[in-house]
Formats: C-alpha cells, structure tokens, sequence
C-alpha cells in the first residue's frame, strides 16, 4: 500500500471487485473539506457529479445524478445535528441502488443503529479521519457503492464491548477476535486477509471457526454475514 | 381652597374666577400650574384613579374576615342553644355550653390557622392589580411550605411568615384605604359638582316665590345647601376644585400602597436577595452550558475540519510519493501525516469532554451512547417526559460519565444499571453496580468532585456502598438550573 502509484488502485481493491469508477455526490458543509474530499476522489478516477452543502440539496442532487455513491456529512445546516444522517436514511429508503456512506467527527452508536435498521447492503459510517487513510477509504466507498458495507472499526469496538456475549466473544482466539472484528467492519475475505497480511485460505479457516464457535448459520454473501456479525453483538 | 365649604357667597367669589380662567391658562400660568391643571387629563391619573377605585372593595374585603368569624361563632351558638331544651331537664346547662365553647374554639383556631394562606390570596389580587393597573410588578413572595400529616399541615401553614405579613398589610393598609377612597369620592364627587349650573335651569325654573329645598352640595368638607342659580357655581367651583385635586389623591394613595405592598407582600429583604441570587446563578450555570457548547461547535467547523482536510491532504501526498523518493522525505510525510491523524484523534476527545454532540438529541440517546461505549456492560431505562434544561442534561450526562468509569475502574463490576427519571421537580440518576462496593466520597474518588457539582445547583449525590457491595450512586439535580 505505502508505494502504491498515483491513480491506480491498490492491491486489497483489486482483490475486492473490479475497480470501476464511481459516480459520486458530496455532501458537507464545510467547503474546504467538501472541496478536498472531491480532489481526492478525481484523484482515484471516480467522478464527483455534485458537491452540495446541505442535507436538501443532497436528496435533490440524488434524485437528478443517480449516483452510484452518496458521501454525506451527518451535522448540516440549519440546525447541526443529524440532517445528514436522516437524508441518507431517506436515500437509502428511495434509492437503493446508490450506496450511502455517511461520514462524521463522531461515532454514535444510535447513529449506526438508526442508519443500519436491519439492512447492511450499501451503507457505511466512518470517521472523518478516516479519509486521511486514502486508499483505505477508497476501499471503503467502493464496497458501499457496491452494494456492501463499511463501519467504522470504532462502532465494532463498541458493539464488541457492549455486547451481552461475553462467554461467547471469549472462546475466541486473539486473531480470531480481529476476524471478527473486520467481518463486522464490513469486509470481504480477501479484504480480511489483505487487512491481516494473511493469505485468503487462512481467513477462511478463521471464519468457519468463529461462525461454529458463536453458533452463527454458515457463511453467506458479505452483507448477510455482516449483519449476522452485527445482529450477534448487539444482542 | 380652605374656604370652599364655609359659605356659599365666598365660595363663589373665590371659585369664579377659577372657571374662566382653567381653559385659557397657558399663557398666563406658571408651568407647575400647567401641568397641575392637565394632572387629571392624563393617563397615570387614570390609571391611579383606576387602581384606588378597585383597591377599595378589594381592601374591604378583610373585613369579610370578622363578620365570617362571628357569623359562624353565631350559629354555633344557635345550635348550641337549640339543642339544650331537648336535653333532659336535670342536665342543665352544661351539656350545650360544652359543645358551644368547644365549637367556638375549634372555629377560631381553624380561622386563625386559614387566615395566613387567606391573607396570602388576597394579597395576591392587590399584587395583581397593581402589576396590570399601574404597571407596577411586586416579586411574589416564596410559596408556602407544605407541613406532612395531621398536625404537621395545620403548623406549616401558621408558620407562614409571608402569610402574616400580608395579613398584616391588609390591616396596615386601612389608613391608606381611606386616602384611596378619598381619591375616589374626589373624582367622583366632583364630576358631579361640576355639572349643578347645568342641569339647574333646566330643572328649577319655578314660577318665582316656590319655596324649594336647596340642592346639597358634598364637598371633602363638609355640604352646604344651593338654592340659587347663582349658588350653583359655587358647586361647579368646588367640583373643579376636588377634580383637580383628585389625581395627587389618587396618585398618594397608590404609591402608599405600592411601598407598603413592596414592603409586606413581597418576598422580604432576604428571601429577595435569595431569590435573585439563585436567578443570577441559574443564568451563570445556563450560560456556562451555552458557551461549553458553542465552543464545541466552533472547534467542529473549525479546526476539526481544517485537521481533518490536512490529514486527508497528507494520505494523497503519501500516496502520491513515488517509489523512489528519499526515504527521508518519505519519513517526515509519514509523520506528519499520523502527527495529524493524533492530533484529530485528541481533538475529538477534547470536543466530546466540552460537549458530547449526542446529548442535542437529549438525555436518553447521549445516555444510550454513553452506555454503549462502556467497559463494563449497562442496563439503561430513562423515563423523561419532558427535558430537562441544556444545563443539567449536561450536568447529568458527565455525571453518568464519572459514575460509568468508576464502575468500570473501581468496582470490578460486572453488570451496571443506569437509571434516570422524572420525580417531581427533580431529575434523578441512578447508578448502581454489581460491584465490590466499598467507595467513599470522603477519600476522593471523584465523588466528591460530582458531589460539588452537583451543589452548585442545589442537587445532591448520595452514596450507598458498603463494603462488598452493591453500590449505588443516586444523584438528584433540578429540572431548571
């Protein structure tokens, strides 16, 4: 990853889907970032067809574009506090097929609750600092657009902290625990192996083992598994 | 104006000359004349006319106090009387004297126990009337505190200090009851003498030699007797007299009244300067909480966002950096770039310990992340139906916070709950853990400091926390700062 050349996609994308360039729509608030995140994604080849500044603008610009992807800030104009959130809520309801990633300074908890609702295909909450990480980001957005997932490892730690199934997240082993942690993230196998420096065969092991040791149903598509990660923590 | 009320002739000789002369003053009179003769045209004259003349019914019904009491101590009397004919002959008197005196007690002590709280309504009114009247707003005196059981409710209410003092105004105040009636029958009065050299030949054109009664005339003074057109200007004299000095009248009065209701039915030096300390703290709690928060906003759209574009700027610069490139070069991007990222990391931290964006959605969901955040597993239930204010939110979340960590750090608990409810005035958190229990807020702990928060808001912390556990920690604030 740290020598990977401008404008080409790394390794772990490469290995996630065919990289394609994405149709984007930005919104936030805060030009500057709004302005920075769009140089970065022209970067990566994508196409940024709307950068707007406010959670309205958003669900217009949506409807007009399509867009494969929606980026959205959750405090917005006027009253900053959770417009971006609910416009991607919305979007997810109206649009489908565009993936919502939703980005924040912040992680709530009830804010990932909320924005999952029983439905992990195309959606994703990360950390504003996350974007410093470029081509993780990257990864990340792709998968949404894609149809996956993407949360923040800080929802997961705090699922994992919080879940009641202590004895159960404890018959885990060390690395078998971080498995689990990126599955929940979203990722896929390969991301998992290219994320744990492992190879695919050995994540695979790692996931079967987990899935039989929480007594979860056997691997699916990608999306299901997250939500059936997911679904085991919070209860 | 000494000699209105003497004589009818000097009446007039001094009075006439008044009556011409009030329409073309201006030129002529002073400027204190001026004003003197537009005093009764003015609003304020209204007004305190308006206050006296609704003050005098109101201030007379004090004496629906007397005649209540000895209308009862009547009947009781009556009854008691009633009742001893059918009592058999050779009890004589005292089985009905008993029950009359007794009945008679208990009435009088039921009065005087009433009377503060009555005394409290009534004040009530004058503090009213004088608000919506004469603009004049007198600080209500702190409600009355309410005594627990049998005894307990009757003792509260004759310790009532701001009931007796309000019954004391209105014993106090007769003296300035008859000035406000003055003022009234001035006005009122004078109106109508005014109007005798009008009505005069329209009603008494007699054939000449009818003896006729002369027509009263009411002056503060004393009447005398009109029996003459001529006479009835001096009438008109002395009602213009009383018209103008009607609004001084008036405003004396009002202001007598106004001062002894600051001084009786307002809340009293001390429980005044309680009263605005409290507001003047509620105001510096709520302005603390108001500033924490727009100094959270201000770091969000502000350095947050400029360190947040810098670290992303630093991740495409550390992208964009080709294979070949001094590794040295390649080593301070690296740094800068997780220098970055760090200091974001911090900077969040240091935004959530000012204020925790989730708590604009309320106690609950802040609560709810807060929990969810936890090392240690939490049950939480809120029962709020109303929200507090932004103040105590605030002040409860970094509470449950505090509480929250020391479960997790002191306790070795296993399960917490988190409790927080509406009861009554206050809002309470409960915090208790399955723990090893043994925390004193003596030995610091951090409880005092929640202890001392809590204070500057009149809320308490209370500690129950034996050794071995369980411990639960139950901190009461207010609704309103």
């Amino acid at each position: 990853m740290t020598a990977s050349p401008p404008a080409q996609p790394s390794p772990p994308q490469r290995a996630e889907a065919a990289p394609r360039p994405l149709r984007v729509v930005i919104a936030e608030d805060a030009a500057l970032f709004r302005e920075g995140l769009a140089r970065l994604l022209a970067d990566r080849g994508h196409q940024v067809v709307a950068g707007v500044g406010d959670a309205d603008a958003l669900l217009a610009a949506v409807d007009r574009h399509r867009p494969d992807v929606a980026v959205a800030d959750i405090r917005m104009p006027p009253t900053h506090t959770d417009e971006g959130l609910r416009a991607a809520i919305e979007l997810r309801r109206d649009h489908p097929g565009t993936g919502v990633l939703v980005l924040s300074q912040y992680i709530e908890t009830r804010y990932a609750a909320r924005l999952l609702e029983g439905n992990a295909a195309g959606v994703g909450y990360l950390l504003k600092d996350r974007v410093a990480d470029v081509a993780e980001f990257a990864d990340a957005l792709s998968r949404v657009a894609a149809g996956g997932t993407a949360l923040d490892p800080e929802v997961v730690g705090q699922l994992v902290r919080a879940t009641r199934h202590v004895q159960g997240i404890a018959t885990l082993t060390p690395r078998e625990r971080d498995v689990l942690a990126l599955m929940a993230e979203g990722r896929s196998n390969a991301g998992i192996a290219a994320a744990l420096v492992v190879s695919a065969g050995v994540v695979e092991k790692h996931v079967a083992s987990i899935f039989a040791k929480l007594g979860l149903p056997a691997s699916e598509a990608d999306n299901r598994r997250v939500l059936a990660v997911l679904r085991y923590l919070r209860t | 104006m000494e000699s209105m009320g003497s004589t009818g002739s000097i009446m007039r000789a001094a009075g006439e000359p008044r009556v011409p002369s009030a329409p073309s003053a201006g030129t002529t009179l002073t400027a204190a004349t001026a004003a003197a003769v537009r005093a009764p045209f003015t609003a304020r004259a209204r007004r305190d006319l308006l206050f006296c003349l609704a003050e005098v019914p109101l201030s007379l019904a004090v004496f629906a106090f007397p005649l209540v009491l000895s209308g009862l101590l009547l009947t009781v009397r009556l009854l008691a009387n009633g009742t001893s004919p059918s009592t058999p002959a050779s009890g004589g008197r005292p089985p009905g004297v008993a029950p009359g005196l007794l009945g008679g007690l208990v009435i009088l002590l039921a009065v005087v126990i009433i009377l503060p709280r009555a005394a409290r309504g009534l004040g009530v009114l004058h503090r009213r009337l004088a608000a919506s009247v004469l603009g004049q707003q007198v600080a209500a005196p702190p409600p009355p505190r309410r005594g627990r059981g049998v005894l307990g409710r009757p003792a509260a209410m004759l310790r009532d200090g701001p009931g007796w003092r309000a019954a004391a105004y209105l014993l106090v105040k007769l003296p300035v009851l008859v000035v406000e009636a003055y003022a009234v029958f001035f006005a009122a009065v004078g109106l109508a003498n005014l109007t005798y050299p009008f009505w005069w030949p329209l009603f008494r054109n007699h054939p000449p030699g009818t003896a006729l009664q002369p027509v009263t005339v009411l002056t503060p003074f004393g009447s005398f007797g009109v029996a003459s057109f001529a006479g009835t200007w001096a009438a008109f004299a002395a009602g213009a007299a009383m018209v103008l000095a009607a609004p001084w009248v008036a405003r004396a009065g009002a202001a007598a009244d106004v001062w002894l209701m600051r001084g009786m039915l307002g809340p009293g030096r001390l429980a005044q300067r309680v009263a605005d300390l409290e507001q003047s703290r509620a105001l510096a709690v709520e302005d603390s909480a108001a500033t924490l928060r727009r100094l959270e906003r201000d770091l969000h759209d502000g350095a947050q966002i400029r360190l947040a574009t810098l670290a992303m700027n630093l991740g495409l610069a550390r992208e964009k950096l080709s294979a070949d490139a001094d590794p040295q070069v390649r080593e301070l991007v690296d740094a800068a770039h997780q220098g970055a990222k760090d200091a974001l990391a911090d900077l969040r931290n240091l935004a959530r310990g000012i204020h925790p964006p989730a708590l604009d959605h309320g106690l609950p969901d802040a609560l709810a992340t807060l929990a969810a955040g936890s090392a240690v597993p939490v049950t939480l239930s809120t029962a709020l139906p109303r929200r507090p204010a932004p103040a105590i939110e605030t002040m409860a979340y970094f509470c449950a916070a505090e509480l929250l960590a020391n479960a997790a750090k002191h306790s070795h608990a296993h399960q917490v709950t988190v409790d927080v409810a509406e009861q009554g005035p206050s809002l309470v958190l409960s915090v208790g853990d399955d723990g090893v229990g043994g925390a004193d807020p003596a030995r610091g702990s951090g409880l005092s400091g929640l202890a001392q928060r809590a204070r500057t808001v009149d809320g308490q912390v209370d500690v129950v926390s034996p050794p071995g556990g369980p411990t639960r920690v139950t901190v009461t604030l207010p609704m309103r700062a």
